[in-house]
């Protein structure tokens, strides 16, 4: 395969430990990259260095082998984007915002911009300043998608969509990479990442750490799992189950740490009488460390 | 809150404070050389000012012992700067109320748990702190100009101060009143400006005509006015502190109901009517066209200034005959008005204040436009437009574009109603004069264009405020230096110097062809300067 994006010791350095330091990275044509970094840690940087809205200390960056930097107007006639930060369109309404960018962009099929907006259930006739922070990021993703662009470079794309919305982002982001095109993009989210993604890179305090395939990235995630049961605990069942870990019996119920797939956990508690059962899945950064140093820090989000 | 509030106008505290300073300094210091030091020639000096003020009723309020320094000061200085500091009020008013709720500043403190009483009182404490500053600075800028010439009366000097704080004051409650009235940052800044000329003009009109005197004790401009305190001879005009600390009172107390009775980020009246058929209404063509889509999105700009200046035009040249008429046989009027006019004075008056007072609205003109592309910078459609295959220099020569055209509107529609207007009262112009007179305003404006263009495609932060000085400067250099004898090329440092006196004489072409130079290198700098900044930080 042909490298869609390339980058040889790319670095902005913005002082004092800050910025984006010697990244080499390749993404393959026609697959989903994700990006993965807590807040802070790079990938806006290294978007930006991509669209070549900014200019690398050292190091260089290529999409379809034109330099981001010296090549920037022939790089963006293939690339749709979408912005971290939304723009602010002020009184234009949204249906005006997509035809002054699609101008820009060239070759937009109306006929697609009326299927995209009905999929993300987006009203563009609304003035700008009028749409919640969902609706401007749905606007900006009918605005990347809407010319079938060859690259899709999407900087957090899904904050502030609602989960039905998520899903169908989800689905635009497949049948774009089965059309062909390339997906770059970046979460801080890891359960996000897994829905579409073939491979992760990880980046932290701004050096890629690891390119990692979905498998891997199983292994990274985990959760801190409690279970109260009605009745015996199936100790033994549990402690044997794949991905297990940490298991702590209190009278009738469990603590344990589950990394990867919950199958095995559920498998082992099939037939026991399950009261409550509740998982904590730790941020990126803590689930990250916790693989990379093998301890578990305090979680921090919640989903039941 | 307050605190904050306050940070929020530091670069208005820092450009109207400096405005001031500098006004009330240079008239100062240059009163001795122009009036004269001794008593005979500073009288004869006040009685040719005292003709020309009622020339300029529009610009400066009624003289008052325009034989004294500090007299002179007040009415050369203190008089029309409140044309300046009024589009502070408004500016700011509109930012306080429409800004701050566009940026999410007012969802964050009221979740903090500021009441909308503490922060209405809180944006007007800071703007009051704000205008006091800057009312200082010119007090200090007449203290620093009389200081060796004339003896400085320091409770007069902080009356007068008092008198600029409260209409700054009062100005800004007005507008920060109305801003409650309409949904958006650019209603509020027209609503609040609508408001603000009219009112102005109220005043204007008794200044020029004593039946409408009574009227004209609605306008803050009035209340202004009617202090002379700076003067030897002055007052304090009691009604007139008592009305603006009354009305600040009220509207400030008005706009916190208002405030407490409306959504964030909406209107106190909402309407609802009408809104399902724009919504479906297609996109207008031009969004899809380069340039034609700039001007599109600029078009209210464009409009509003052309109303401007039809309504100027119309107002300064339908009152040229009567006005000369009226003051033709004054002493030193007669060779005034026909100086470089052929003989004749309604021609002379016409390109002496109607084309003249053109050159402020266009500068005006200009320093919008470039507030538009300095907010298409920190506002993300910059980084919007360069994520699509646009070249950077094509942005630049868009803004170029587009500015030129809508220069070429604005100036149209002006001087066709000059035109008009003069052939209604029976004073026909010359096509061709008012053809020489209207074109070079195009440059003009485009070389204020240029300088914004510059330093809005590298600094868009500093734009307005350095493109203020500019005009500041520009406007300072044309007045001082044939006061004060300045060589031709010091005067020429002038934008307006550049532009000369085409409607009367000819084409000053060496003025041409410096604004022309500074166009083209204005924005192939902003070309180039643009192409090797990071957008988006």
């Amino acid at each position: 395969m042909t490298d869609t994006i390339r980058t040889e010791g790319l670095t902005k350095d913005y002082g004092a430990g800050r910025g984006l330091f010697d990244l080499d990275l390749r993404v393959d044509a026609g697959e989903v990259f994700g990006y993965l970094g807590p807040n802070g840690a790079g990938k806006t940087t290294t978007i930006r260095q991509l669209m070549g809205l900014s200019f690398p200390t050292r190091g260089s960056a290529f999409v379809f082998d034109l330099d981001c930097h010296r090549q920037a107007v022939e790089v963006k006639k293939h690339v749709g984007y979408v912005p971290g930060e939304p723009p602010q369109f002020g009184g234009l309404r949204g249906r005006e915002v997509i035809a002054y960018l699609g101008a820009m962009a060239g070759g937009v099929d109306q006929a697609y911009v009326r299927e995209l907006c009905a999929r993300l259930e987006f009203d563009p006739g609304r003035r700008y300043r009028e749409y919640s922070s969902g609706n401007k990021k749905k606007l900006l993703l009918v605005i990347a998608f809407m010319h079938r662009p060859k690259l899709l470079i999407l900087d957090e794309p899904t904050s502030g969509l609602d989960p039905l919305n998520q899903q169908e982002f989800y689905s635009m982001v497949r049948e774009a990479r089965t059309a062909g095109a390339t997906v770059f993009l970046s979460s801080h989210i890891l359960s996000e990442v897994e829905h579409v993604c073939d491979r992760v890179g990880i980046i932290r305090e701004g050096r890629l750490v690891t390119v990692a395939s979905l498998d891997e990235l199983h292994q990274i995630r985990m959760h801190r799992v409690e279970i109260e049961f009605a009745g015996d605990v199936p100790a033994e069942a549990i402690r044997r189950a794949d991905g297990v870990e940490d298991v702590a019996v209190e009278n009738h119920r469990v603590h344990c740490v589950v990394r990867g797939s919950f199958e095995p956990l559920m498998t082992a508690i099939a037939g026991a009488h399950v009261v409550n059962l509740t998982s904590h899945e730790p941020s990126l950064e803590d689930s990250f460390l916790a693989y990379y140093s093998g301890e578990p820090r305090e979680a921090v989000a919640t989903s039941c | 809150m307050l605190r904050y509030a306050f940070r929020l106008h530091r670069w208005g505290i820092i450009g109207y404070g400096v405005v001031l300073l500098v006004s009330a300094y240079f008239q100062g210091a240059a009163f001795e050389q122009v009036a004269g030091t001794t008593a005979a020639s500073r009288a004869a000096f006040a009685r040719s000012m005292d003709l020309l003020a009622s020339q300029l009723s529009y610009l400066l309020p009624p003289p008052f012992q325009l034989d004294t320094l500090p007299g002179y000061v007040q009415w050369r200085s203190y008089g029309p700067i409140v044309l300046v500091v009024m589009i502070w009020a408004i500016a700011a008013a509109a930012a306080a109320v429409r800004g701050d709720e566009d940026r999410q500043l007012v969802d964050y403190w009221l979740a903090a748990r500021v009441s909308r009483v503490r922060l209405v009182a809180s944006r007007l404490a800071a703007f009051g702190l704000a205008a006091l500053l800057a009312a200082v600075a010119g007090g200090l800028g007449y203290a620093l100009g009389a200081a060796g010439h004339w003896s400085i009366d320091w409770g007069r000097l902080a009356g007068k101060t008092l008198t600029l704080w409260l209409i700054m004051l009062v100005l800004f409650a007005l507008c920060y009143l109305l801003a409650q009235l309409v949904q958006t940052l650019r209603g509020a800044q027209v609503l609040g400006a609508a408001v603000v000329v009219v009112l102005y003009l109220v005043d204007v009109l008794a200044r020029s005509n004593s039946a409408f005197d009574g009227l004209s004790w609605i306008s803050p401009f009035k209340w202004y006015d009617a202090s002379t305190i700076l003067a030897p001879a002055g007052q304090l005009d009691i009604a007139g502190v008592a009305l603006s600390v009354v009305v600040t009172v009220a509207a400030g107390g008005l706009a916190a109901l208002a405030f407490a009775r409306r959504d964030v980020r909406g209107a106190l009246f909402s309407r609802q009517a009408g809104a399902a058929a724009s919504r479906d209404a297609a996109p207008s063509p031009l969004l899809s066209l380069p340039v034609a889509s700039l001007l599109y999105r600029q078009r209210w700009v464009v409009a509003g200034w052309a109303v401007i200046m039809v309504v100027m035009a119309v107002y300064m040249v339908g009152i040229a005959k009567s006005v000369v008429d009226a003051a033709i046989d004054l002493p030193g009027m007669h060779d005034f008005l026909t100086h470089g006019s052929a003989g004749d004075p309604i021609r002379g008056f016409i390109g002496a204040f109607w084309f003249g007072f053109a050159l402020l609205l266009l500068a005006g003109f200009a320093i919008h436009l470039v507030s538009g592309w300095a907010s298409d910078d920190t506002e993300g459609i910059l980084t919007a437009i360069l994520s699509n295959p646009v070249p950077r220099w094509g942005v630049i020569a868009e803004r170029a574009a587009a500015a030129i055209a809508g220069t070429v509107i604005v100036v149209a529609f002006g001087s066709l109603a000059a035109a008009l207007m003069s052939a209604a009262v029976g004073y026909p112009l010359d096509a061709g004069a008012v053809f020489r007179g209207s074109w070079p305003l195009i440059p003009f404006a485009l070389t204020y264009a240029a300088v914004g263009a510059v330093f809005s495609a590298y600094f868009p932060r500093a734009a307005i405020g350095v493109l203020g000085i500019l005009a500041f400067v520009s406007f300072l250099v044309y007045e001082l230096a044939p006061l004060l004898k300045w060589p031709t090329w010091a005067a020429d440092l002038s934008v307006q110097q550049l532009y000369g006196t085409p409607f009367l004489t000819d084409v000053y072409w060496t003025g041409l062809w410096a604004m022309l130079a500074v166009i083209v290198a204005g924005f192939g700098l902003a070309a180039l300067l643009l192409q090797r900044r990071e957008v988006g930080v």
